[in-house]
């Protein structure tokens, strides 16, 4: 997919938020869009879904399936998260009967069915936005802030769908203003900044040079520690909460004292 | 695209938004025949002419009930041109319930007269609701938060479209072909004889030059907006 001299801006008279935007994304690359608060990071995830046009310029090479996860889930809708993924599902001509149950479960949105949209947390909804936007495998997938309140362990589903789109050829673009890159290795990243877009190839460790270290730290100073490793420049690859885990899945895990951190560092 | 509409008017009727268009439609119901049986032809003149607005204003709250990053989502799954169209059939949709409903109310009160040219009356008071539809359809759709943006502008538009469509249509008017033919044909039906062929074929063709024109402007406007 390729942005030509892209230009845009909220109406006639408005500043043009995003200009001269040339950029460009292949097929199974991953890009991490940057940016400060109102740089225009949403604005440009959402002319590369095609939900806005180009005041001038061409966006080319859009695949035909895109899957759009919008900053904030619309959740002023009369639907139970259930029945309004059925309608999704039935307004995207989802063919798999299954996909609906699939990325409910996938998701740990099963407990939710019933749950009015209007009635669920923000990191619930979120997720109802992540899973209409995968019915169909997506050739573009477009993430606005996917992480913004999800619990630890919705975080970690995060990258590994990021990767299965990847893998099977797609293009994932996703802005992140809390550091979660780290979680997403081997990505592009595009800096929205005095309305211009720049692209920077992978800066993240390759695999070869790095090593997996698992650490055990206390629960109480969990995030502390997180924060430290990755103030430190190593990529925090999972978290283990039993805590977490326990209300959110129907399988009982084995009770454990201490959060584990696993933690890969380059060193 | 079935899908889509079906999940609008769900959306719209679960959201208790059109209760307030209803309780409009059943107020003017009572007015136009509280005060006792009239000719079908005359009545459903009258009855066409008045639901004009409501019908206008309840296909503005129904593309407004779904909120803007929904139908951008819509807007994703199914096209630009084919949401804009899902939108509006679901109002032509709501439109004919509303006007199948003012057309039958009537006989519940007994304020049709049965004595003078029922048939005819029938006939030509479907064709009268059929030609106000669309019309109000497009000047809701017009009014509507993804082409005015914002509800100041989409409550002038609908408040001084269904003004101008009494006002640029009562008889002697500058130009009255600026408006669809709502009021001409609540005149046409309330006069003296029953209407010629050549008169309805004119006020239908009005009807659907009008429409055809405002749906355009609809289509050019949601073009660029989401």
């Amino acid at each position: 997919m390729r942005f030509d001299g892209v230009w845009f801006r909220y109406g006639r008279r408005a500043d043009w938020t995003l200009r001269e935007v040339d950029a460009t994304a292949e097929p199974g690359a991953t890009v991490v869009v940057l940016g400060r608060n109102g740089a225009g990071k949403s604005t440009l995830l959402q002319l590369a879904a095609g939900v806005l046009r180009p005041a001038r310029g061409v966006i080319s090479g859009r695949p035909e399936t895109i899957g759009w996860v919008p900053e904030r889930f619309p959740a002023d809708q009369p639907f139970t998260a259930g029945d309004y993924l059925r309608r999704m599902a039935r307004v995207r001509a989802v063919a798999d009967p299954h996909a609906v149950d699939r990325w409910l479960e996938r998701l740990l949105l099963t407990e939710h069915i019933d749950t009015r949209l209007a009635d669920l947390s923000k990191g619930t909804a979120q997720k109802v936005g992540l899973a209409q936007a995968l019915l169909l495998p997506p050739g573009l997938l477009v993430l606005d802030e996917p992480w913004e309140g999800l619990d630890a362990v919705a975080r970690t589903l995060i990258p590994e769908i990021v990767a299965e789109v990847t893998e099977a050829g797609g293009t994932v673009l996703v802005s992140d203003h809390r550091g979660e890159i780290t979680a997403l290795p081997g990505a592009i990243h595009w800096t929205v900044s005095e309305h211009g877009v720049h692209a920077e190839a992978p800066t993240a460790p390759t695999d070869s040079d790095e090593v997996i270290v698992e650490v055990a730290v206390r629960r109480s100073e969990a995030t502390q520690a997180v924060a430290e490793l990755r103030a430190a420049g190593h990529r925090v690859l999972r978290i283990q909460n039993p805590e977490v885990r326990r209300a959110h899945s129907p399988i009982e895990p084995t009770p454990d004292r201490e959060a584990q951190q696993t933690e890969r560092g380059s060193r | 695209m079935t899908a889509l509409v079906t999940m609008r008017v769900a959306g719209f009727v679960r959201g208790g938004r059109a209760l307030a268009p209803l309780i409009a439609v059943l107020v003017e119901l009572g007015v136009i025949y509280g005060g006792g049986a009239s000719p079908a032809a005359v009545a459903y003149g009258y009855s066409a002419a008045a639901l004009f607005p409501v019908l206008a204003w309840l296909t503005k709250l129904l593309l407004d009930t779904e909120p803007d990053v929904q139908r951008r989502l819509a807007r994703l799954a199914v096209g630009p041109r084919r949401e804009a169209t899902a939108g509006v059939l679901t109002a032509v949709l709501l439109a004919l319930v509303v006007c199948v409903a003012a057309m039958v109310a009537p006989w519940l009160f007994h304020g049709i007269d049965t004595r003078v040219d029922l048939g005819a009356g029938l006939a030509l008071g479907v064709l009268a609701h059929l030609l106000a539809v669309p019309a109000a359809v497009a000047v809701g759709a017009l009014a509507s938060r993804a082409v005015t943006g914002s509800v100041r502008m989409g409550v002038t538009v609908l408040v001084v479209a269904s003004v101008l469509v009494v006002v640029l249509g009562l008889s002697g008017s500058v130009a009255p072909w600026l408006v669809p033919p709502v009021m001409a044909t609540a005149r046409v039906l309330s006069g003296k004889d029953l209407p010629q062929l050549g008169t309805l074929v004119l006020l239908a063709g009005w009807a659907a030059g009008w429409c055809v024109a405002a749906f355009a402007g609809y289509g050019w406007l949601r073009r660029a907006r989401a």
